[in-house]
């Protein structure tokens, strides 16, 4: 395949892209109800730990206003992942019915061509949401604000975004060695439990999630730049490159189950 | 009445759920984490708390209380919404209209077959490890044998309520916002993220005035062994109500509805 160059890849994908918000606001009640149960959902997560707190003094010495941190945190990661990477979630039908095969046949990198055939606008919501909680959650904990921090935050959320991707492409990759069945219900489920600091967990449990199956670096590891700002571990400024190097083996994993693709034969 | 025409549908759901072993496997997988997480994570609450006991409930009793009613819910989860949704659009629901039984008896049998292989291969291998786990903390007694019509009554409000909320479906074609801010609605109102007994009391009141709670709080509160059998018998009473009452409920507003709506390429 030629070398192409990203500037190429950018204006391909945005004439991609437009097809697909095109077609979506044919549908404007379905992005409004969309949108609005995507709130409902995260207004509900927030009256959780609302609850718990009303019962609790603390988590594990974590505080109200830390623990929303954390779960705003993990909100905002996930958008990217939501937003960019949703046709991961049509795989299973696309394999098991053969229509994937079309995507193996374009000019052109097989990964970014499906990836950028939708655009979720679902996510909006859940950014709406996340960056209201965040907002609040660093008022009321009086962080100071500069633009070291706003910098520092947003390599941060990348950071973590990234490893939301990593972890949802390599299961998502799984699909074509079982033929339409993966582990991504299994994965994603694990977007919600990163809203808990990685400290409840202790010894062997501990690794498992920093390591194995990295949700410590959603939302714990990057927060504590911001919530101890004197102590950040090694984790969390290395967090950006282990995120990179995590995503290219989504990605090689991903290319590799594409290439072995066979289709149906129909 | 013929039975017969009942039990083949039944049947007809179990050999379809066959299909999806290794998905139903997965689930389980998948319930064992969050039986992890939740473990962890409330013996980190319970322990920045000074009493043993927290408006009537234990670190065990809310352990087992969330994480048998996330097992119930993933076996209840069937996807009646996006099911009608799917005929709805793609115009199949037309043969489900002209059948000489009513669409909603149908696919209630068809779901309750289903519903019987999850049982077994999701929720009484989760409850065994539960129960092993919390050094059975399970009274294993009447309560158990009580427990299983309060599952299926309560199975039959929430399919109710899953039909009522696919019916929406025929209005606007966004299956998939409408039957997540069902589920939102179900999964906190019932108690299934946080156990009732955490809600202010006013909270807790509006809860009880609703029918979710009849889903997940009422079969397990006997479960678990909360309640006396003779207490029971009121529970069992609210239930039916609410089975009277959605059945009305969703039979009506279905019968409105295909009267004025039409369907696509029928």
């Amino acid at each position: 395949m030629k070398k192409r160059s990203i500037i190429w890849y950018l204006r391909i994908y945005i004439k991609i892209i437009t097809q697909d918000i095109k077609v979506k606001l044919n549908y404007r009640a379905d992005f409004v109800i969309s949108n609005f149960a995507q709130i409902l959902h995260h207004i509900s997560g927030f009256i959780v730990f609302w609850l718990i707190f009303q019962n609790f003094p603390s988590v594990d010495g974590w505080d109200y206003y830390e623990m929303l941190f954390f779960y705003g945190f993990s909100l905002i990661a996930f958008t990217p992942t939501q937003c960019l990477l949703e046709n991961n979630w049509s795989l299973p039908w696309q394999v098991r019915s053969g229509d994937f095969i079309k995507y193996c046949f374009r000019p052109i990198n097989t990964f970014f061509y499906y990836i950028s055939e939708v655009f979720d606008t679902k996510g909006f919501g859940q950014l709406v949401a996340g960056i209201v909680v965040l907002a609040f959650a660093w008022l009321r904990l009086e962080i100071a604000f500069s633009f070291i921090t706003l910098a520092l935050l947003i390599l941060m959320l990348s950071a973590a975004g990234i490893f939301m991707a990593a972890m949802l492409n390599l299961a998502a990759s799984t699909i074509f060695w079982t033929k339409g069945f993966g582990l991504m219900e299994f994965v994603v489920r694990f977007r919600d439990y990163s809203r808990y600091p990685i400290t409840i967990f202790s010894g062997f449990l501990r690794y498992l999630f920093t390591f194995a199956i990295p949700m410590a670096f959603i939302s714990y590891y990057p927060s504590l730049m911001f919530l101890r700002p004197d102590q950040v571990p090694i984790l969390t400024w290395l967090s950006p490159l282990i995120g990179i190097a995590f995503f290219a083996l989504s990605y090689f994993a991903w290319m590799k189950g594409a290439k072995s693709y066979s289709g149906t034969g129909s | 009445m013929k039975i017969k025409k009942y039990t083949t549908i039944l049947r007809a759901g179990m050999l379809d759920m066959f299909q999806w072993r290794m998905s139903l496997f997965i689930t389980f997988l998948g319930n064992i984490v969050y039986l992890v997480v939740i473990y962890n994570l409330w013996q980190a609450i319970y322990a920045s708390s000074p009493y043993d006991t927290v408006n009537g409930m234990t670190f065990t009793d809310t352990m087992l209380y969330l994480v048998l009613a996330m097992t119930i819910f993933n076996m209840t989860e069937t996807y009646v919404v996006g099911s009608m949704g799917r005929h709805i659009q793609d115009g199949s629901m037309i043969l489900n209209l002209i059948k000489p039984m009513e669409y909603r008896t149908i696919t209630f049998f068809e779901i309750l077959g289903a519903d019987i292989i999850s049982f077994c291969m999701i929720f009484v291998p989760t409850f065994i490890i539960v129960s092993i786990i919390t050094g059975f903390a399970i009274p294993l007694g009447v309560n158990l044998l009580l427990f299983l019509p309060a599952l299926l009554f309560a199975r039959v409000i929430s399919y109710y309520i899953d039909f009522f909320v696919g019916t929406i479906c025929l209005y606007t074609e966004s299956t998939w916002g409408i039957n997540m801010a069902k589920e939102v609605l179900v999964l906190l109102m019932s108690g299934a993220v946080i156990p009732l007994a955490f809600f202010p009391d006013w909270l807790r009141q509006v809860a009880e005035f609703l029918p979710f709670q009849a889903i997940y709080n009422i079969p397990l509160q006997i479960m678990l062994g909360q309640v006396t059998t003779f207490e029971t018998l009121p529970m069992f009473g609210v239930q039916l109500f609410w089975i009277g009452v959605m059945y009305v409920i969703s039979g009506v507003f279905w019968k409105q509805s295909i009267k004025t709506i039409t369907i696509n390429g029928g």
